[in-house]
């Protein structure tokens, strides 16, 4: 086929329009139909924090967890710390 | 599409729109609507897909209607919309249509008269492109629009819809050609 022959193809098909009567008939009371409802519901963006709020809700869990465990680590070692210093206090003065 | 005398015009009808009236955004659809399902129609398969379609390409408007500026006529910024739709709607379905039988279509080299004969026999091939060729092919040589148009449509540089038609072109008589052939 060459490009004469693909051009004739092109301006045949152009001659014939789709009617598109049919699916237009009362468009705008379905279009509008569809957007009262769309606009009930929440937007997408909306949707998807509401669902990872889950997901959320455990990082807090387990940020806690892991920061009471630090503080409770961290008092530990402290106190050990200064028990230790005590010690050789205690051997240096003999007793 | 400029309004009749007495008849509001587009920008007031988006404003009325923007300021909660539905009754205006479906007298602006109602005003374009045919252009629309003009695009639409040559992407679509059936009345229900050319409806889906459509709906999209309005609910969408819709929701961007605050970032119409007015810069150009609203027929044009829904176009642009409903382009960007089908060729979306194209890539989504892509799958679905490369196994459409040829039931009934004779495809010879020596393309008929009969106008609906040819839009059947190039609906047949247009589905074996890839997206992209299908819309650079359907906007330039069915729809008539320019280089310009169609790169202001698909928001392609204007060289790159030079390039994607030509490729498209080649491809689509390759296709042809093989139908012939079988």
């Amino acid at each position: 086929m060459n490009d004469e022959q693909l051009n004739q193809l092109f301006q045949a098909a152009r001659g014939s329009r789709p009617d598109t009567s049919r699916a237009e008939y009362g468009f705008e009371t379905r279009l509008l139909a569809a957007l009262r409802e769309n606009r009930g519901q929440p937007t997408p963006w909306a949707a998807l924090t509401w669902r990872l709020t889950p997901v959320f809700a455990a990082i807090v869990v387990v940020t806690g967890v892991w920061s009471y465990n630090v503080q409770s680590q961290t008092g530990a070692e402290a106190a050990l710390g200064a028990g230790s210093e005590t010690v050789p206090v205690g051997l240096m003065g003999g007793e | 599409m400029s309004a009749p005398i007495n008849e509001p015009t587009d920008q007031r009808l988006i404003e009325s729109t923007l300021a909660g009236d539905d009754e205006a955004f479906a007298a602006l659809v109602a005003r374009h609507k045919r252009k629309v399902f003009g695009i639409a129609a040559r992407f679509a398969r059936n009345d229900a897909e050319l409806q889906d379609i459509s709906q999209e390409i309005f609910v969408k408007a819709y929701r961007k209607l605050k970032s119409f500026r007015g810069d150009a006529p609203f027929e044009h910024w829904v176009s642009r919309i409903a382009v960007r739709s089908c060729y979306d709607f194209l890539r989504a379905t892509r799958h679905d249509r490369e196994n459409v039988p040829l039931d009934g279509i004779e495809i010879g080299t020596q393309p008929s008269g009969n106008a609906e004969h040819a839009r059947e026999v190039l609906q047949w091939a247009l589905v074996r492109l890839t997206s992209d060729e299908r819309l650079v092919i359907t906007l330039l040589e069915l729809e008539e629009r320019s280089v310009r148009e169609t790169a202001e449509l698909t928001g392609w540089s204007e060289s790159n819809v030079k390039v994607r038609a030509f490729r498209a072109r080649q491809a689509l008589k390759k296709i042809l050609e093989a139908s012939h052939e079988r």
